[in-house]
Parts: C-alpha cells; structure tokens; sequence
C-alpha cells in the first residue's frame, strides 16, 4: 500500500536518502520488531525505530521502572513503579504516532529482533533464541566506553561467534545513546537492504571512534549447522 | 524538447519543500525510464528546488513554463525520468 499523505510528511527528509524511498519506507512500516531487554540502549534505540517508521514495535521487558535504573533518559520518576514495556511503548508512541507500539505477548510473530540485554548472558541467550527462530536481529552491547553493535542476518555468523568481551568497566548512560542509535541504524538499514555486504557484522565504539569488521563463524559453534552442533544423526 | 507527453502528473502546490520533491521523487520512481511526469509546482522554492533536484537524481527537465490557467503563480514541469542510479551509498 502506498505511503499516506502523512507518512510522505513525516518521513519526508528520510524518504530522501541513500538507499531509502517509498519501497524501503513500506517495508519498515510492515516490520514488526520485538525489542528485548532491559539495558541502557533500549531506550533510544526504540526511539530512533520508532522515528524512522518501524510500524509496529513489541517491547518485551518483565521488570518494572525503578529509580534511576536502565530505561535511559525516556522514563522520568512519573513512570516508577510501571512496567517498563508498557512505559517504553507509550514513549515510542509519543516518538511518532504512527507506528504502533505495545508490550510483547506470546504469540506475537516479530519479523525482526533488537536485542539491548543488560549483560551479554542475556544478551546471547535472545539472539540464540531468534537465530533459532530464524529471524534477523542486532544486539547492542554498551560498556563503559561505548559498546557495539553486532547485526545478525538470517544464516549468517551468529552473536555469539562475534562477541569480543567487554572492558569490564561499568556502561554508561553516554554508552547507550550511542550504542542504541548505532544498534537502531543497523537493524534499519538490515530491514531494508540499504547497506552494502557483507551484513554480518559487527561496529564497536571506543569512546567515539567506530571501528567495523565482518564476523565470522568459530569453529564448532553451533550456528554452523545441526553436524557442527553435534545434532546430525 | 521531448515529444512525449506525461504518462502521470502530480500536483505539489500545497505542499513546502522537501515534501514537494519528496512527492515527484516517488512519482518518478512509480514510471519507467524515459516516461515524463508532469509537475504542478508553486512560484518560488519549489519551481526552483524541485527542478533541479530532480537533475541532481539523474532526470531530466523536459519542461518548465508557467501555468496561469492552473491558477495564479503556478508553474508546470515536466520531468523525464532517467536511468535507475545504484544509491547503496551506506557503508
């Protein structure tokens, strides 16, 4: 279906760049992305997914708003006490009122998965559970230094064959604006085919500066297929 | 001057820029190559922007002359759309 009169208005100067048009615009409004994970990229990466036209948006976060804790600068003391889903969705409402935006329930079929854990256990058990599934997904991990952005296309070299760790040091709120808006960017730019090969990949930040590698598979991994998995009859 | 006339035409008069080429990009991308559409532009900003946007994207002004029997100010271009360009310009 063709953009809106609306739509044109609101993506006007997006609808403009490299890559992006009204077919790339159309497959973002039919994307449905689950968002997981409580860590301090969740925030503005829902923002940005939702400014650019992501049409539905599934927040998957079981813990309540605390004080001062992991939601970023989207949630304020009016929101403690809330679940976080439903307060990060309202945000993502308030970002562009025409994408929908709700907690995720089961049942839901997400397209594609954001995963923003808040530490890498969590974060390689959700991308292990979409690399079952099949389904494309970015997994943004912030540090004390910035952080990283690692995308995922289907059947490619999955999150954990591409974690490097951490400095160790605590993340930071500074960390997740920018590893959010990255983690945002990649899943954009997956879900319309706008970037060059090879999509794997993963783009760390060090305080500021992006350094980008391809991913490879490691030996014995899993994701390398039910032989490699010790699966295969 | 092109012998061909419009095979679709749009009308941005209401609109401002960048909502004006916005609109004639995605008009463009909607006909083949070689097809011209047809623009109704207000005086100003967009006879000016969209013109030459639409050079800058590869197409080529086939027309532009005023279109009083459109309404006052108005201005008619006709925009012959070109080659489809590789725009994967991400990293």
């Amino acid at each position: 279906m063709a953009l809106s009169e609306a739509e044109v208005a609101r993506y006007a100067r997006q609808l403009l760049l490299p890559g992006m048009g009204e077919a790339a615009q159309e497959t973002l409004r039919g994307a449905r992305v689950r968002v997981t994970g409580g860590g301090l990229a969740t925030a503005p990466a829902v923002y940005y997914l939702a400014a650019a036209g992501v049409g539905t948006l599934w927040m998957d976060d079981p813990d309540l708003v605390t004080p001062g804790a992991g939601a970023g600068f989207a949630l304020g003391p009016i929101d403690e006490g809330r679940p976080r889903a439903a307060a990060l969705a309202a945000f993502a409402r308030s970002a562009n009122a025409l994408v929908l935006a709700e907690p995720f329930r089961p049942g839901m079929r997400p397209t594609a998965l954001l995963v923003c854990g808040s530490n890498l256990d969590v974060s390689r058990a959700i991308a292990d559970e979409a690399r079952l599934l099949q389904l494309p997904h970015v997994v943004a991990d912030v540090d004390g230094q910035g952080g990283a952005a690692t995308t995922v296309p289907v059947g490619a070299p999955c999150y954990a064959c591409a974690t490097r760790p951490g400095l160790g040091a605590p993340p930071s709120a500074e960390g997740g604006a920018t590893v959010g808006a990255l983690a945002a960017l990649e899943l954009l730019l997956l879900l319309t085919a706008a970037s060059q090969e090879p999509r794997a990949r993963r783009v760390e930040v060090f305080r500021g500066t992006p350094l980008v590698r391809a991913t490879e598979r490691q030996p014995g991994c899993a994701c390398m297929g039910p032989a490699a998995a010790g699966l295969a009859p | 001057m092109t012998g061909r006339s419009p095979v679709a035409r749009i009308d941005v008069r209401a609109h401002a820029c960048p909502v004006t080429w916005v609109k004639a990009r995605i008009a463009l991308a909607r006909i083949a190559e070689g097809e011209v559409l047809e623009v109704l532009l207000g005086d100003g900003e967009p006879r000016e922007n969209v013109p030459r946007s639409a050079e800058e994207d590869g197409h080529r002004v086939v027309r532009l002359e005023p279109a009083p029997e459109e309404g006052t100010g108005t201005w008619r271009a006709w925009l012959e759309r070109g080659a489809p360009r590789e725009e994967r310009t991400w990293p």
